[in-house]
């Protein structure tokens, strides 16, 4: 299942860059970005559903299994089309291709266990679900959100 | 040997990665990217068939062709400059994606923008609603 | 061989989280998540997910090293620990015990630092003291002086049922990031969150009400807080009458600080004020969390008392979501205090000049006389090393040479010693001065209870044999112990424990045994007490049961801006590193995200100063001058500069004044001048 950010929560600690890169033998696949002095955002693969990368590879190495945007290394030339295609930057080449797994083979993705702010999550809904349930407490305490 | 159809090339380097001999080697200078192929004997054509564009046929030996060359310049990010890939490449890309694509929710041409500022691009504009929340709290 | 997952306790700050480390063939290889650890629920900050990095650093020490000229030579054990006890045997001798010092690590478990507070105390000399002096010693004074007792007084998990959260003086996002998951499932709840920090830091970035105030006048803004609550008539009246005294003391001395006037002093508008002591009193459970941005002043423990008197005028203690948190910065730092490594204290928080407290420890450790009255605390320590009072040190685990501030100073001192040993894992600053090194174990090396922040007391187990012949910090104190003629026998760390159970009281029922997944939180006084989570409930171990409300009035910091430096520098933390940095500098996936040292200084300021970002500049001090990185930003006010602490330049700043009771050092505000370098 892809990850999901819930902006609000990101501290910009980069636990999830430093797990990334440890349980990847040291290239990582999420980068925590600073806007301002005034918050963070870790930009990492959305796992698309029509993936540019799934398109632009072809040799198959990039592929979807499900949900997941899958890459199987044995099939990468490192042509670096796959680069190219992401609208988002989020695969890499080193000569050849490298980008998220969902930690294929962990219970959950590094990135989501190890997060400090619980600001990373494998669940969809979750963030709108903890949006409107502020909401609905704020009216009752008096809060501003 | 292997003969290059040098207006297919797309300048990838697939070839020289996957070739086991190192018979093809390229050089990058900050604006320009080169391959060169050696004439090589070996009866191998892992390159041809990993060509993505099919620029390459396996031929026999034959030491009177000179050695092919094929030279790119780099194309340069139209947000921050640095060369970040070969213009066939690019057009292969466009070509390979559907025209509604190409452009993103505020008409950016973003394959003509290089992976690093596509990441701050997304960074910014998923945070904007943020920012401006956080910047409206503080005087 | 198969893989083993040893569960251990995060070496870095005082949340204690959790996590394994898989060992194959004697070999650690990897950190596995404990998702059902009580604090951390399997998260790990970049510190804790590079953690593993510095066990097999190529300079970790391996070998007891003597001076030999500029250089050290290895040599044996026997010799290294025949060369210590005849130095400090002779310091004794010849001196007096009062010429010998030990200065104790937050980063030992509590039974080495219990071992070493004894060993100090049993050679006749009161001068032990840890590096909490330069962290929470105004938390211990000011609130062993206002509620009976230093610590946090609810759990971290506790927070999230907070429905209002104040944070001031702590950058808890970057520095104890686990923290924020409570903080964010709170507001979830619908808690308020109020931040009040110089800098407009990543924990400003969950605040509902964010006070950029002006380093050093925290006493200010709380007062100018409870001026507020109590004008407004806010204050939980039965509270006040039940559980406290000195209330009308206060009412009547925080008369003076209306918030037109404290928004004077503080920079931070008035209504801000208002609101902020309207959310906090109102709220049905309000915590305040606090730091080094309360303690590092020489208005430190002022500093504690106004955060304490705030609580308790509005009675926002002894219950779930309430109470007074003071966050600790390193993984013992509880412990070592609680284990009397504190020049003031025994064991247990007995007070060291109490005739009654000798008598017990005379009786406990079976011996006929121990040194009455407080010794010298760790920058005392370093005074009297330059005036030759102290002959002998003995630092363990401590790099008062970067931590300590005007560290120039340091360093000539401690070379002023007739004798210095340092344990360590790495060849520290101080290190360096030292005539004799001895390599110590890391954490994951060996086994023992740590003490978190919020008084959880966990067992770590050993996972790794230490390189070379590097020892546990446990064998190296005992094996010195012994080589003074004292009767040190212990095999192992639960053998100590079990003494720690029957001399400190809150610690009584914290056996070995018991400690399992979650640990206990003390106090816990016998082997059938479930441990004690929430402080207060019952009322305060003070005379009457009840807390001291104390007046405090505001007392400028010590330096202020002049026409020589017009700027203040304040000091801090940042993410991916670790107090003197000595482990985090040595991580090569922290120190690629944060190499160098670093100034923030406002654009506007920077303007004026013709400084551009990344500009190399000089900062200077009345004490010394530093170079770094220009980083512009506009999370710092005009006029105020900040610099992380974690490279050895920052401390050269900082001044030495130190606030007169806890005797901690005002890290947070010097004045300072910069230019750019050309």
């Amino acid at each position: 299942m892809p990850v999901y950010i819930d902006i609000s929560r990101c501290i910009g600690c980069r636990s999830c860059e430093v797990a990334c890169q440890r349980v990847h033998g040291g290239s990582g696949h999420i980068n925590v970005h600073f806007v301002g002095d005034s918050a963070s955002i870790p930009i990492f693969c959305h796992h698309c559903e029509e993936a540019n990368c799934t398109v632009a590879c072809f040799t198959g190495a990039l592929h979807k299994e499900g949900e997941r945007t899958a890459f199987d290394v044995d099939k990468c030339t490192g042509c670096g089309l796959c680069k190219l295609a992401c609208p988002f930057g989020v695969v890499w080449t080193n000569k050849i291709a490298h980008k998220c797994d969902l930690c294929e083979g962990r219970d959950a993705p590094a990135c989501v266990t190890t997060c400090p702010a619980n600001a990373l999550s494998t669940d969809f809904e979750l963030a709108s679900r903890r949006a409107r349930s502020r909401a609905a407490r704020a009216a009752a305490y008096g809060g501003r959100r | 040997m292997i003969k290059v159809d040098v207006g297919l090339c797309l300048g990838c380097l697939s070839c020289s990665n996957v070739c086991p001999s190192q018979n093809i080697t390229r050089t990058e200078t900050g604006e320009m990217r080169s391959i060169h192929w050696k004439r090589c004997k070996e009866e191998c054509d892992l390159c041809v068939e990993f060509c993505p564009a099919k620029a390459l046929t396996l031929v026999p030996f034959d030491e009177t062709v000179p050695e092919p060359d094929v030279s790119f310049e780099l194309v340069a990010c139209k947000i921050c400059g640095s060369r970040y890939a070969t213009e066939p490449m690019l057009k292969r890309i466009e070509s390979a994606l559907p025209a509604n694509m190409q452009k993103d929710s505020e008409g950016l041409e973003w394959i003509r923008v290089c992976p690093a500022c596509r990441r701050n691009i997304e960074a910014e504009r998923a945070t904007k609603q943020m920012v401006l929340g956080r910047s409206r709290k503080s005087p | 061989m198969t893989k083993v997952l040893v569960p251990s306790v995060c070496p870095y700050c005082g949340a204690g989280c959790g996590f394994f480390i898989a060992v194959e063939k004697e070999c650690a290889t990897g950190i596995e998540y404990m998702p059902d650890h009580p604090v951390s629920e399997g998260a790990l900050c970049s510190k804790g997910n590079a953690a593993l990095e510095i066990i097999y650093h190529p300079e970790r020490l391996t070998s007891p090293l003597k001076r030999k000229g500029e250089g050290f030579s290895r040599i044996s054990w026997e010799e290294a620990i025949d060369l210590v006890a005849r130095a400090f045997g002779e310091a004794v001798k010849k001196h007096g015990p009062g010429s010998i010092a030990l200065l104790s690590s937050s980063k030992c478990s509590n039974e080495e630092n219990y071992l070493i507070e004894k060993l100090a105390r049993l050679l006749g000399s009161p001068n032990v003291d840890n590096c909490a002096r330069l962290c929470h010693a105004p938390s211990v004074v000011g609130l062993n002086r206002t509620l009976g007792a230093a610590g946090m007084t609810n759990p971290i998990p506790d927070i999230a049922n907070s429905k209002c959260i104040f944070i001031i003086g702590s950058n808890l996002a970057e520095n104890h990031p686990v923290l924020s998951r409570w903080i964010h499932r709170a507001k979830d709840a619908g808690a308020v969150v109020i931040v009040a920090d110089p800098r407009m830091t990543h924990t400003s970035w969950m605040a509902d009400v964010f006070l950029q105030l002006k380093p050093g006048t925290d006493v200010a803004l709380l007062n100018g807080m409870a001026h507020v609550i109590i004008k407004e008539g806010l204050v939980d009246r039965d509270y006040i009458a039940q559980r406290t005294r000195g209330f009308e003391a206060l009412a009547e001395s925080v008369k003076d600080y209306p918030p037109e006037k404290v928004a004077e002093i503080t920079g931070v508008p008035a209504g801000d004020i208002v609101r902020a002591a309207r959310a906090y009193a109102i709220s049905p459970a309000s915590s305040i969390l606090y730091s080094m941005g309360i303690t590092q002043h020489s208005t430190g423990t002022d500093n504690v008392q106004a955060v304490s008197n705030l609580a308790l005028i509005c009675g926002h203690l002894g219950k779930p979501g309430t109470g007074v948190m003071p966050l600790r910065g390193q993984n013992n730092v509880q412990g070592a205090c609680d284990m009397g490594a504190l020049a003031e204290f025994y064991p247990g928080y007995k007070k060291a000049d109490d005739p009654e407290t000798i008598k017990y420890f005379s009786s406990a450790w079976g011996v006929e006389s121990l040194p009455l009255g407080p010794g010298l605390t760790a920058i005392q320590m370093i005074d009297a090393a330059a005036t030759g009072e102290i002959k002998a040190m003995y630092i363990v685990g401590e790099d008062p040479a970067n931590s300590d501030p005007c560290s120039q100073n340091v360093h000539s001192a401690l070379n002023n010693l007739d004798f210095l040993v340092v344990q360590d894992i790495f060849m520290t600053a101080t290190a360096q001065l030292a005539d004799v090194v001895l390599p110590a174990a890391v954490w994951a090396e060996k086994e023992g209870s740590f003490t978190n922040t919020e008084r959880r007391v966990q067992w770590s187990c050993k996972a790794l044999d230490p390189p070379g012949a590097a020892l546990s910090d446990l064998e190296i104190v005992c094996l010195i112990g012994k080589s003074l003629g004292l009767d040190f026998d212990y095999p192992d760390a639960a053998m100590v424990l079990a003494e720690i159970n029957r001399t400190v009281p809150q610690y009584g029922g914290i056996t070995w045994e018991r400690l399992g997944k979650a640990g206990l939180i003390w106090p816990c006084p016998s082997n059938d007490h479930p441990g004690t989570p929430i402080l207060h409930s019952s009322g305060f171990r003070l005379a009457e049961g009840r807390a001291s409300i104390v007046p405090v009035p505001y007392r400028p910091a010590a330096e202020d801006v002049s026409w020589d430096y017009p700027l203040i520098l304040t000091t801090g933390r940042v993410a991916v590193h670790h107090n003197a940095g000595s482990m985090t500098r040595r991580s090569p996936s922290l120190m690629e995200r944060e190499p160098d040292l670093y100034v923030e200084i406002n654009t506007a300021d920077a303007v004026r100063l013709k400084v551009a970002d990344g500009d190399e500049v000089t900062i200077t001090t009345p004490r010394g001058e530093t170079e770094a990185h220009a980083r512009l930003t506009d999370s710092v006010k005009r006029g105020v500069v900040f610099m992380p602490f974690h490279f050895p330049g920052t401390n050269i700043l900082t001044t030495e004044v130190t606030d007169p009771e806890a005797r901690i050092p005002e890290f947070k505000v010097s004045a300072c001048k910069i230019s750019r370098r050309d």
